[in-house]
């Protein structure tokens, strides 16, 4: 039987081997196998993860010897040693006590509203399980051949644990591509899938395992058909990978040299370094949403100012565009009960927020921004999604005059739209004069203007961004910007993609904003043309048919081998 | 006892890389020593010297907390406690 699934891409590269599963430890309390005392046992891991910290830094990888480091630290916390020891004295067993006060201090850690300290709940539950282990006086986990870890999640301790060479790959159920395992992976070079959901059920009976971590797939007990195949992929992959390092320092530029600003769409603080390294001028989009979901209360100004510092920081000189959070009746949060809505996307969403009862949240906000502005002495790029005429584009002006009352402003931000609903583009020529910059989001311009469900997957179809009535929406937001004399960006996934680059680029755009993994196929596209070949093209586009028509002119401009993959 | 306020401006917060170089520094010394964030709840405070306690108190940036310690070398301790938080606790902070 074969069976394949689908995760997340979390480090790239081609890999088949033997099952290895994460020792399932039994949640019955075995009586103590080593004859140790808590205190010992602690002192032990503590031990433990002191060498394991060290002999991390010495290889260089300083971001996870921190990790251990802080293990180290809980392992011989006095408070949390006390409560274990107090309820062993109670007459709970000793491994019962451990996990009981290390469960107290990770709840404590996840109800905070800072995203890196409830990361750490996730290590006292780790440092827990490995003073039971010695509790047991059993071994740490280890590879005995050529394997690919295959587990839940794979928490810092065992990855650090499992011996590199034996280490071909890693498959989780869970995980994301910032999880501890992925971000180890990188760093080794071996590929890795994330969040491939059924996983472990699929596995159960499986004895070998092949990843494809560069599209995400997994594949059980493959047979020799499919490993060709992902063989070709992964060669091909890697090919790519060559052509994209050859341009990495180069910047986003036409064949003839036409220069467009290529910038990062984030969604965290934590993926600066990602877009930086891949040679972001900037970010054209920060999403903030991330900050407000999966909580109980609004974050407040200091942890939302703290975020916002940090992008702004990592970026310097760069601009950094931080677009105010499109929250609506889709997202169920408990701070914002929001009554249901038979359409979110037409909704009360985002600025419409401000005039619904919820002022404070984007009051908050813009505070936060404003203050993160005065902190790192960088220029804050203020984003509104949801605008849909020139009386949204004042009520925005008011918001942030508002926020910045009572506050002597060293640096002033700039306050600029996002373009995606339809009325806006309409009247670009109107709106533009009044803010300093345009960044169109094509997703939901495409889904307004065809009148397509985006979260509708029977309507893919119709939501090709290249529809020749979405081109020219975006013509006329490029004119009226530049009529003004301010720059328009695309960060929509239209920017990420080459043929929509490409068309984009023809069309006059100042700036291309996209997830750091799509930087070099766009280079590669916009390499292989010139401006003026481009410009012919979009005049055709301009007057085709359908979004399929348009996509031909694009794809038979670029070079055959590039065609396939890209 | 020997007390001191400061406003915390490490861009993530207390985090763990300079929680641990605070409660390491705490661990040095023979006071009892405790930890308030004033900004997030006044009332609970955290002995400097757990690692878990100083991270449950949740700093992060622009948050304000007060150090207070009792026993023989608490002067020191609040001082060099202090001085540690201005420095940014082994990381660069910005103006």
């Amino acid at each position: 039987m074969r069976t394949s699934l689908r995760g997340v891409a979390a480090a790239p590269g081609v890999a088949r081997a033997r099952i290895w599963r994460l020792p399932e430890r039994s949640s019955e309390d075995a009586s103590s196998g080593s004859g140790m005392g808590l205190e010992e046992a602690a002192e032990r891991a503590a031990t433990e993860l002191e060498s394991l910290q060290e002999r991390l830094r010495s290889r260089g990888r300083e971001e996870e010897s921190e990790i251990f480091g802080a293990q180290a630290m809980m392992a011989q916390d006095p408070e949390l040693l006390e409560a274990a020891q107090g309820a062993v004295e109670q007459g709970t067993p000793p491994e019962q006590a451990i996990r009981d006060a290390a469960e107290r201090a990770a709840t404590a850690l996840a109800a905070l509203d800072d995203e890196l300290l409830a990361a750490r709940a996730a290590d006292v539950r780790d440092v827990a399980a490995r003073i039971v282990r010695i509790l047991r006086g059993e071994q740490p986990p280890r590879l005995e051949e050529r394997s690919i870890a295959v587990a839940l999640d794979l928490p810092p301790s065992i990855t650090a644990e499992l011996d590199p060479a034996l280490l071909a790959g890693v498959a989780l159920e869970a995980g994301s591509r910032t999880a501890h395992a992925a971000i180890l992976s990188r760093a080794l070079g071996i590929p890795a899938v994330v969040g491939a959901r059924g996983l472990l059920e699929a596995a159960k009976d499986a004895r070998d395992i092949a990843v494809d971590g560069g599209s995400g797939e997994v594949f059980l007990d493959p047979d020799d058909v499919t490993l060709a195949e992902i063989e070709r992929r992964s060669a091909e992959a890697s090919a790519l990978a060559a052509a994209d390092a050859a341009l990495h320092d180069q910047p986003l530029q036409t064949a003839d040299g036409h220069r467009v600003m290529l910038a990062a769409n984030i969604g965290q603080p934590e993926d600066s370094q990602r877009a930086i390294d891949g040679g972001a001028e900037g970010v054209g989009l920060f999403r903030t949403e991330f900050m407000f979901m999966g909580r109980a209360t609004a974050p407040d100004e200091a942890t939302q100012t703290g975020a916002y510092a940090k992008v702004l920081e990592s970026f310097g000189e760069r601009p950094v565009v931080i677009r105010l959070i499109d929250l609506g009746g889709d997202k169920d949060l408990p701070y914002l009960p929001l009554p249901h809505e038979e359409n979110p996307f037409l909704g009360v969403r985002a600025l419409r927020l401000a005039d619904a009862g919820h002022e404070d949240l984007l009051l908050t906000q813009l505070r936060a921004i404003l203050a993160a502005g005065e902190h790192t002495g960088r220029q804050p790029w203020i984003m509104a999604p949801m605008v849909a005429d020139l009386s949204d584009v004042y009520r925005l002006h008011e918001l942030v005059a508002m926020a910045a009352f009572g506050r002597t402003l060293g640096v002033q931000p700039k306050v600029g739209i996002m373009v995606e609903i339809p009325s806006v583009a309409l009247v670009a020529e109107l709106v533009a004069p009044e803010v300093a910059f345009f960044s169109i989001g094509t997703n939901d311009l495409t889904q307004y203007l065809l009148a397509a469900d985006r979260t509708n997957p029977g309507l893919a179809e119709r939501q090709d961004p290249l529809h020749p009535a979405v081109l020219r929406a975006i013509a006329k937001v490029i004119e009226g910007g530049h009529a003004a004399g301010i720059p328009v960006a695309v960060c929509g996934e239209m920017a990420g993609d080459p043929a929509g680059a490409m068309a984009l680029t023809g069309l006059g755009i100042d700036e291309l904003s996209m997830d750091a993994g799509a930087f070099g196929a766009v280079k590669r596209a916009l390499a292989g043309v010139s401006l003026n070949d481009l410009r012919g093209a979009v005049e055709h586009a301009l007057h085709a048919e359908s979004a399929r028509d348009v996509r031909a002119i694009f794809d038979s401009m670029r070079a055959p081998e590039r065609k396939a993959v890209g | 006892m020997a007390e001191t306020t400061i406003e915390l401006r490490n861009p993530s917060g207390l985090h763990a890389r300079p929680a641990a170089t605070f409660v390491k520094a705490a661990a040095g010394f023979k006071s009892d020593i405790r930890v308030t964030n004033l900004t997030r709840n006044p009332d609970k405070s955290a002995a400097a010297k757990s690692m878990l306690g100083v991270l449950g108190l949740g700093v992060s940036h622009g948050h304000t907390i007060r150090i207070t310690a009792e026993g023989a070398d608490a002067d020191e301790a609040v001082n060099s406690l202090r001085e540690m938080v201005e420095a940014g606790l082994g990381e660069a902070i910005g103006g």
